[in-house]
């Protein structure tokens, strides 16, 4: 066993211990290519390029408010068992009812909304005809109520102060 | 003719969300929004002004008399802000400047905080609403405008109204989580938390 192994080393060795043969013109067609100037790579410069811009387009994103990039998550909850509807209405949806419709679960009235930093009014109209401020939010006093409907307020910070 | 090219005339700027006013609310409430843009002030609080009073069924001379007045007091506010304030901070200054904060308070936060003082200003018309006294109110403003977040200035008033709750009087809660100026570091945050809808 170990003289068929020994026979392969000695074949490997004689292979390995070969001259190895070189084009003769070889030399000469290497200095020819370091002497001749390469062209610029035109096509892909153009493409770096606009990756480049593209990148950075998508890391400052210029069309997008600073405002909305600072937009907070803000969840409005009302128990209200008896009522049949629930809306969300401020100064963040134009004080519009049908634009936070909220969701109820065993009486309990939620909704979520977007909200950038302000201060914003707001109150809960139930069943289309009954105002009710939020109960877990500071409330208009009454100086700076100037339609006899309770309201509240919330107060949204930026994220970085 | 001429009487509907007048009318098309004065369509033309108006907003189309107070559609919801009366014509003769509208036109009014146009008039003071004209005024306000014309001397640089913001317009939509007074419209989601005009809105607020149009969805609450107000009647018309009640919502001109709101928007009018909103528009005064955001002037006042931005005397005393100064005219780089945003139009959050103006809001903020106006429901401030309500509660009873003199214009001085405002200018002196203008000057210790280097943040956006929407939030401080809040706190400051939410602590009077509150229960707490004007000038104890604006003396805690001041002493927090300085260093604190906004986190730590909501924590701040979620404090003081737990212990208004609990029996304190609104002016003693007040200096007391001053003097505790501990408890106002600790809102941050947490890293690695998940991101939870926050409640107002």
């Amino acid at each position: 066993m170990f003289d068929q192994e020994d026979d392969v080393v000695q074949r490997v060795i004689q292979q390995l211990r070969r001259p190895v043969g070189i084009d003769p013109a070889l030399d000469a067609r290497v200095m020819q290519a370091i002497a001749t100037p390469r062209p610029p790579a035109r096509g892909l410069w153009p493409w770096l390029a606009a990756a480049a811009v593209l990148v950075s387009l998508i890391i400052w994103r210029p069309w997008s408010r600073s405002s909305e990039a600072e937009a907070a998550t803000f969840q409005f909850v009302l128990v209200a068992p008896q009522a049949n509807s629930v809306s969300l209405v401020g100064d963040f949806n134009d004080w519009d009812p049908k634009r936070s419709p909220m969701r109820t679960a065993n009486g309990i009235w939620a909704t979520v909304v977007q909200l950038a930093p302000g201060r914003y009014r707001y109150a809960f109209l139930v069943n289309g005809a009954e105002w009710r401020a939020d109960p877990s939010a500071p409330t208009i006093p009454a100086p700076d109520d100037e339609f006899g409907k309770p309201s509240s307020v919330v107060t949204v910070g930026g994220t970085g102060s | 003719m001429m009487l509907a090219l007048l009318l098309v005339a004065a369509q033309v700027g108006t907003d189309p969300r107070l559609d919801r006013l009366d014509p003769d609310t509208r036109a009014q409430v146009t008039t003071v929004l004209d005024s306000a843009r014309h001397v640089g002030l913001p317009t939509e609080p007074l419209i989601q002004r005009a809105l607020e009073g149009a969805t609450k069924a107000a009647p018309g001379p009640r919502i001109v008399a709101a928007v009018r007045r909103l528009s005064a007091d955001l002037g006042v506010a931005r005397t005393a802000l100064g005219t780089e304030a945003s139009a959050p901070e103006l809001e903020a200054g106006v429901a401030a400047l309500r509660a009873g904060a003199p214009s001085q308070v405002l200018a002196s936060l203008r000057s210790v905080r280097r943040h956006p003082l929407t939030m401080a200003l809040s706190l400051l018309a939410d602590l009077v609403a509150s229960g707490v006294p004007a000038d104890s109110a604006a003396a805690a403003v001041l002493a927090l405008a300085p260093k604190a977040r906004d986190a730590d200035l909501v924590e701040f008033r979620r404090a003081v109204e737990r212990d208004i709750a609990l029996g304190a009087p609104p002016g003693a809660a007040t200096s007391v989580r001053v003097n505790a100026g501990a408890d106002i570091q600790s809102a941050g945050s947490t890293p690695g938390a998940q991101p939870r809808p926050r409640r107002p």
